[in-house]
C-alpha cells in the first residue's frame, strides 16, 4: 500500500501535465485520513501478525518482543497434529455445512412467506423474525438455556407429554452441537430474510403471470422464475453467512464453553484459547489457516452460484 | 500487477528484517533485589487492585497515608475479566502502575516477562507467610510479589443428613469419605453423596489435592511429572465417585448451593467464600467444614492473590513500603474484617477475629501444609489440559492411567515456557 501511494505522484510527474497532477495531490488528500487509519490500524497488524505467526511469540516476551526465534512454518505445521485444532476444525466444518443451508432455507422460507401468504401482519411478522438479529447474544442465551434445561425447560418438558424422555441438550457431546446450530440458525436467519423479501419484491409480477399462462405451479415458478432470478442474492447470502458462521464464536462461549468433551469447541474459540495461554505466534498461525478457509469457502461459493451464461 | 508484486516484496523485506539478527538471549541468571531506602514512603504510589479489593482498597490506604504523610496511594480498580489484559498491555507498553495484585497463577507469567520487580528480603520476611503461598511467589528460586490473601479447599458436607446415615464424626481417610457418600445417599436421604467438579475449567483445583495427598508430585524444577503411580491412584480415586453414581457428572451451574441446601447434594469440596452462599440457600447450622481426608496426608490447593512491583514503576520505593504495610498482621486482620479475605500471613490468624470461627479454623489448619501448582509461565494451558482430560474420565470415556499419560506428553509437548 505504501508503494502504492509514493509511485503514482511520482510516475504521473513525468508525462502529465501540472494541474492534472495536482487534482491527483487533492485526491490523494481526501483519501489519506482514511488510507493512514488503514495503514496503521489495519495494514500493520495484519502484516504483524503475519509475522507472529513464523515467529515463537509468547506472553512472555512483552517486553522485548524483538528478541524471539524464527521457527519458519514450525507453528503451521504443529497446528496439523494438535488434536484439539482439529477436533476444532471438524466442529467448525459441521458447523458451516449443516448451518449455512440451514439458515438459508429457513430464511427464504419465511421471506417467500411474507411476500406472499403472510400479508395481513407482514409488518408483524418482520419484526418478530427480524429481532433476534438485533437483540444480545447474552440474553439470547440465558433463554436457551432455560429452554433447553433438561428439568424445567420447555422443550424437554413438550417432548414429555407425548411421552419422549428428552436429553440433556447442552450436556451432551451428540446433541450440544445440533443444539448450537438450531439457535444460531434462529439468530441469523432474520437478516438474510430481509434481503431475500428485498430481492423477491424486485421479481417482476409479469414474469408470473407469463409463467401462469403458460401453465406453471407454485413450484414450478418458484423453481424456473423465482430461483434463478435470486441467484446473485443467494450468492451474496451464501458467502456472508459463510464467512460468519466459519468464525463462530459467541454461540460456544456463552452456551457450552466448547464442551461438553470439546464437542463445541470451534476454531476461533480455539485460537482465543491459545491467545489466552499466550501462545501469540501459535494463535496467530492458527488465524491465518482461518483466514485461508474463509478464502477457500467464499471462492468455492463464486464458482458453484455465479451466473451461467 | 507489478505494483501488488512491490507490495509483497516489501511485506516479506519488512518481516526479514523484523526477525533477522533477533533471537532468544541465553537464559539470565538468578535476579538479585535491590534494598530499599530506610524512612517514611513519599510521593505518589499508583496501585491496581481487582474485584472487591479493588473497591475497597482506596479508603483502606488512609491508614497507611496517615502513618505517611507525604505519600499519596492512588487506586485504579481493574475488573477480573480485564485485568490479565490490562496487565499484559501495560507490560507491553511499558506504562505499568507502581503495584499491582497479581492472580497466583499468572505470577510466573508475569515474572518471566522480567517485568516485576524482585521482592527485596530485607524488607519483607518470608517466613511470615504461608509456605505454600510464598512459593506462588517464587519463580526460578527468586522472588516476585508478597502474598496479599490466600484461599483453600476443604470438605463442607450436611452434619445432619450424615448422622441419619450413621456417621457421627467427620470423614478421616478416602474409605471414610467413600463410605460416607455411599451412606447418606443409601440412608440419608441424598441425592448425590458429593458433587466433585466433573472436569470443566478449574476442576484441577479439587483434582490435585486428591493427587498431592497421595503423595503425587505434579513437577519438579525441570519440568512437569504428572505421570506416577500416586497421580493415577489419585484419578482412579475421583473417578470412583462418578461411576459408582455418588457424584452428578452434569448439575447446571449454580445449581449446588441449593441442591446442598435442600439436602440433595451431601458433600462437595471447595473454598472459604461457600459457606456464606449455602447459609443463604437454608444449610445455616446444618453442616460443617471438615479438613480434607488423608491417604498419605491432607494437602489442600491454596489459592488467593498477591501483590507485586513494577521494574518501570516510578516510585519503587514507595510500592514496597506500601506492600510491607499491607502484609503487618494487624494490617492483614483490619483487611479481613473490611472484605473477608484471609490472611496470607501465618500470626495474623492468632487474633480473635479468626479463631473464633470454627468454619475459618478448618480452612486456617488446611493452609499450613496446602500447596500450590508450579510457576511455570504455561500452567494454566497445562492446567486446561488436565480439566479435558478430567472430564473424559469422569465420563468413563478414558481410563485415569492414560489419561495421566496424556497430560504429560501434553505437558511435555507445551513445555515450562522456562
Amino acid at each position: 500500500m505504501a508503494t502504492v501511494a509514493v509511485r503514482a505522484p511520482a510516475k504521473s510527474a513525468a508525462g502529465t501535465p501540472p494541474r492534472t497532477r495536482r487534482r491527483k495531490w487533492t485526491g490523494w488528500a481526501f483519501a489519506a485520513p482514511f488510507v493512514l487509519l488503514f495503514l496503521v490500524f489495519s495494514a500493520l497488524p495484519v502484516l504483524a501478525s503475519l509475522v507472529m505467526s513464523v515467529t515463537d511469540l509468547r506472553s512472555t516476551d512483552l517486553r522485548h518482543p524483538l528478541a524471539v526465534n524464527f521457527t519458519g512454518l514450525d507453528n503451521y505445521i504443529r497446528l496439523f497434529s494438535d488434536e484439539l485444532f482439529l477436533r476444532s476444525a471438524l466442529n467448525t466444518v459441521v458447523f458451516v455445512v449443516v448451518g449455512v443451508p440451514l439458515t438459508m432455507v429457513i430464511a427464504l422460507a419465511a421471506a417467500n412467506g411474507l411476500n406472499s401468504g403472510l400479508i395481513r401482519f407482514r409488518a408483524l411478522f418482520r419484526v418478530g423474525f427480524y429481532l433476534p438479529v438485533v437483540t444480545s447474544i447474552v440474553a439470547v442465551a440465558v433463554v436457551w438455556r432455560f429452554l433447553l434445561d433438561p428439568e424445567v425447560g420447555l422443550v424437554d418438558n413438550l417432548l414429555r407429554l407425548i411421552g419422549v424422555d428428552g436429553p440433556n441438550w447442552l450436556a451432551d457431546t451428540s446433541t450440544a452441537m445440533p443444539s448450537l446450530i438450531v439457535m444460531t440458525a434462529w439468530r441469523n436467519f432474520g437478516t438474510m430474510m430481509v434481503i431475500f423479501l428485498a430481492a423477491l419484491q424486485s421479481i417482476p409480477a409479469d414474469l408470473y403471470e407469463a409463467a401462469t399462462l403458460d401453465g406453471a405451479g407454485r413450484w414450478q415458478q418458484f423453481r424456473n422464475v423465482t430461483l434463478p432470478l435470486l441467484r446473485p442474492t443467494l450468492l451474496f447470502g451464501a458467502v456472508y453467512t459463510g464467512i460468519g458462521y466459519l468464525q463462530v464464536f459467541e454461540e460456544p462461549f456463552v452456551m457450552t464453553q466448547g464442551g461438553p468433551l470439546s464437542s463445541t469447541l470451534s476454531v476461533s474459540y480455539h485460537i482465543y484459547n491459545q491467545f489466552g495461554f499466550g501462545n501469540y505466534g501459535y494463535a496467530s498461525a492458527a488465524s491465518y489457516v482461518l483466514f485461508v478457509a474463509i478464502v477457500a469457502l467464499s471462492v468455492l461459493q463464486f464458482r458453484l452460484l455465479r451466473e451461467r451464461d | 500487477m507489478r505494483k501488488r508484486r512491490t507490495v509483497a516484496i516489501v511485506a516479506v523485506a519488512a518481516a526479514l528484517t523484523l526477525t533477522a539478527g533477533c533471537g532468544r538471549d541465553a537464559g539470565s541468571g538468578q535476579e538479585q533485589a535491590k534494598a530499599v531506602d530506610a524512612g517514611k514512603a513519599t510521593g505518589d504510589i499508583t496501585v491496581w487492585a481487582m474485584g472487591t479489593e479493588g473497591e475497597k482498597l482506596a479508603a483502606f490506604a488512609k491508614d497507611f497515608t496517615a502513618e505517611n504523610p507525604d505519600a499519596k496511594v492512588n487506586v485504579t480498580a481493574v475488573p477480573w475479566d480485564a485485568a490479565h489484559q490490562k496487565i499484559a498491555s501495560a507490560i507491553a507498553a511499558k506504562q505499568t502502575p507502581d503495584v499491582s495484585m497479581i492472580g497466583t497463577t499468572w505470577q510466573g507469567e508475569f515474572a518471566k516477562t522480567g517485568a516485576l520487580d524482585p521482592t527485596p528480603p530485607d524488607l519483607i520476611d518470608s517466613a511470615a507467610f504461608f509456605p505454600g503461598a510464598w512459593a506462588t511467589t517464587q519463580v526460578n528460586g527468586t522472588s516476585f510479589g508478597v502474598p496479599w490473601y490466600v484461599e483453600t479447599r476443604a470438605l463442607y458436607y450436611r452434619t445432619d443428613i450424615a448422622a441419619k446415615a450413621g456417621v457421627t464424626s467427620p470423614p478421616k481417610t478416602w474409605e471414610e469419605l467413600t463410605a460416607m457418600t455411599k451412606a447418606m445417599q443409601a440412608k440419608g436421604g441424598a441425592k448425590w453423596g458429593i458433587y466433585l467438579q466433573p472436569g470443566k475449567t478449574g476442576s484441577w483445583q479439587t483434582v490435585l489435592p486428591f493427587a498431592w495427598s497421595n503423595g503425587a508430585s505434579i513437577a519438579d524444577d525441570k519440568g512437569y511429572t504428572f505421570d506416577s503411580p500416586q497421580m493415577t491412584e489419585a484419578l482412579q480415586y475421583y473417578q470412583s465417585f462418578f461411576t459408582q453414581k455418588v457424584s452428578p457428572t452434569d448439575l447446571p451451574n449454580g445449581q449446588l448451593e441449593p441442591d446442598f441446601g435442600k439436602g440433595a447434594i451431601g458433600a462437595f469440596i471447595s473454598g472459604p467464600w461457600e459457606a456464606g452462599l449455602v447459609d443463604e440457600q437454608g444449610a445455616k447450622g446444618k453442616y460443617a467444614v471438615a479438613p480434607l481426608p488423608t491417604k498419605q496426608s491432607s494437602t489442600s490447593f491454596i489459592g488467593g492473590s498477591n501483590v507485586a512491583v513494577f521494574k518501570d514503576a516510578k516510585n519503587r520505593d514507595g510500592a514496597w513500603k506500601f506492600i510491607q504495610w499491607l502484609s503487618k498482621p494487624d494490617v492483614q486482620v483490619k483487611w479481613y474484617q473490611t472484605v473477608t479475605d484471609l490472611p496470607a500471613v501465618q500470626s495474623a490468624w492468632q487474633d480473635p477475629a479468626l479463631t473464633s470461627d470454627p468454619i475459618l479454623t478448618t480452612f486456617g489448619e488446611q493452609l499450613k501444609t496446602a500447596k500450590a501448582p508450579p510457576s511455570f509461565p504455561t500452567w494454566e494451558q497445562v492446567a486446561a489440559s488436565l480439566d479435558t482430560e478430567v472430564e473424559k474420565v469422569v465420563n468413563g470415556k478414558e481410563t485415569p492411567a492414560a489419561a495421566v499419560k496424556t497430560v504429560q506428553s501434553q505437558a511435555q509437548s507445551i513445555g515450562t515456557g522456562a
